[in-house]
């Protein structure tokens, strides 16, 4: 059985899809997430309210989803996190 | 003149300076920890950032109060700056312990406004509150020296459980336990340099040692991890 992701493993799952399609629709994202529909809408109310991306409306009312600078930087970051957080046994 | 003679000699310049070494360190450690935190929102993190704030404070009190006694100051200064001094030392010992053991006590998606003070840290601050009372009363620092006795023995296994785990990934995580193991040794010979040996300088000087070491770890882990994963 595959081990549960962690927090910061979803996190940095969602960010990196966001950045590789640049702009992604809700659904899609929820599908390549991986999560249940009330986590997926908790973990991304959680990264809109720290700025991590964006919610995008077009003038048809479609919404997606884009990465701000803070979200970019923390996955930029997210290798020196692990690290720390995996060898101080945090 | 050997070193430890002229440590001895010069014992109130050194302990000035010790005490900006480490404050100087846990400043970095801080901010550095601090940033991550900022990004990951990671609790580990944030408590790890907490007990080095504290051992900070802990440490530039005393470093005021070694100056201001140095320079001779009011003898009714002491108590006061001692119990504070102990107090954040305490606190720092427990922060660190809780970094580790967070998870299994904090359910998941538990959030608190504070990390310095919630229903579970308040249960912290009332230990260190006793335990500095009881210091008080009985005239000594025995009471924190069993406390962190304790407190760094715990951290010890749980650090050698992570490093059997994660060392073969993380290298970092053998001078955790290191760090950890020198810690408890330094409270150890704390306790017996005030209890059996009246405060032997030997001794003393060696603890400084220790606890010097102690804190260099940590920022050599802190700038090593940087540097590691860029």
């Amino acid at each position: 059985m595959a081990k549960k992701r962690e927090r910061l493993e979803v996190i940095r799952d969602i960010l990196k899809t966001i950045r590789q399609n640049r702009q992604i629709k809700p659904t899609r994202l929820l599908y390549a997430s991986n999560l249940s529909p009330q986590m997926f809408k908790d973990y991304i109310n959680e990264l809109i309210t720290k700025g991590f991306i964006r919610l995008d409306i077009d003038k048809k009312e479609k919404k997606s989803f884009s990465l701000t600078k803070k979200g970019n930087e923390f996955l930029e970051e997210y290798r020196i996190i692990e690290d720390f957080v995996e060898n101080f046994g945090l | 003149m050997d070193l430890y003679a002229l440590l001895i000699q010069n014992k109130e310049i050194f302990k000035i300076l010790y005490a900006l070494v480490i404050v100087l360190i846990c400043t970095i450690i801080v901010f550095k920890s601090d940033k991550l935190f900022r990004l990951s929102s990671h609790k580990g993190i944030q408590y790890f950032r907490n007990a080095f704030l504290f051992y900070g404070i802990g440490f530039a009190i005393r470093y005021f109060f070694d100056f201001l006694l140095f320079q001779s100051a009011l003898p009714g200064y002491f108590y006061f700056v001692d119990e504070l001094f102990e107090y954040f030392f305490i606190m720092g010992g427990f922060f660190l312990l809780y970094s580790l053991l967070w998870k299994k006590i904090e359910y998941p998606g538990l959030e608190y406004t504070s990390s310095l003070l919630n229903s579970r840290i308040v249960v912290f601050h009332l230990m260190a509150l006793l335990i500095v009372v009881l210091d008080f009363l009985w005239g000594g620092y025995l009471f924190m020296f069993i406390s962190q006795i304790i407190v760094f023995f715990i951290a010890s296994i749980i650090s050698f459980s992570n490093y059997q785990k994660k060392n073969k990934k993380y290298k970092f995580s053998k001078f955790y336990l290191l760090a950890m193991v020198l810690g408890f040794f330094a409270w150890v010979l704390n306790a017996i340099a005030e209890e059996y040996f009246s405060w032997n300088q030997g001794i003393v000087i060696n603890v400084y040692i220790l606890n010097l070491i102690f804190f260099l770890l940590f920022l050599y882990g802190v700038f090593r991890i940087r540097k590691l994963a860029k």
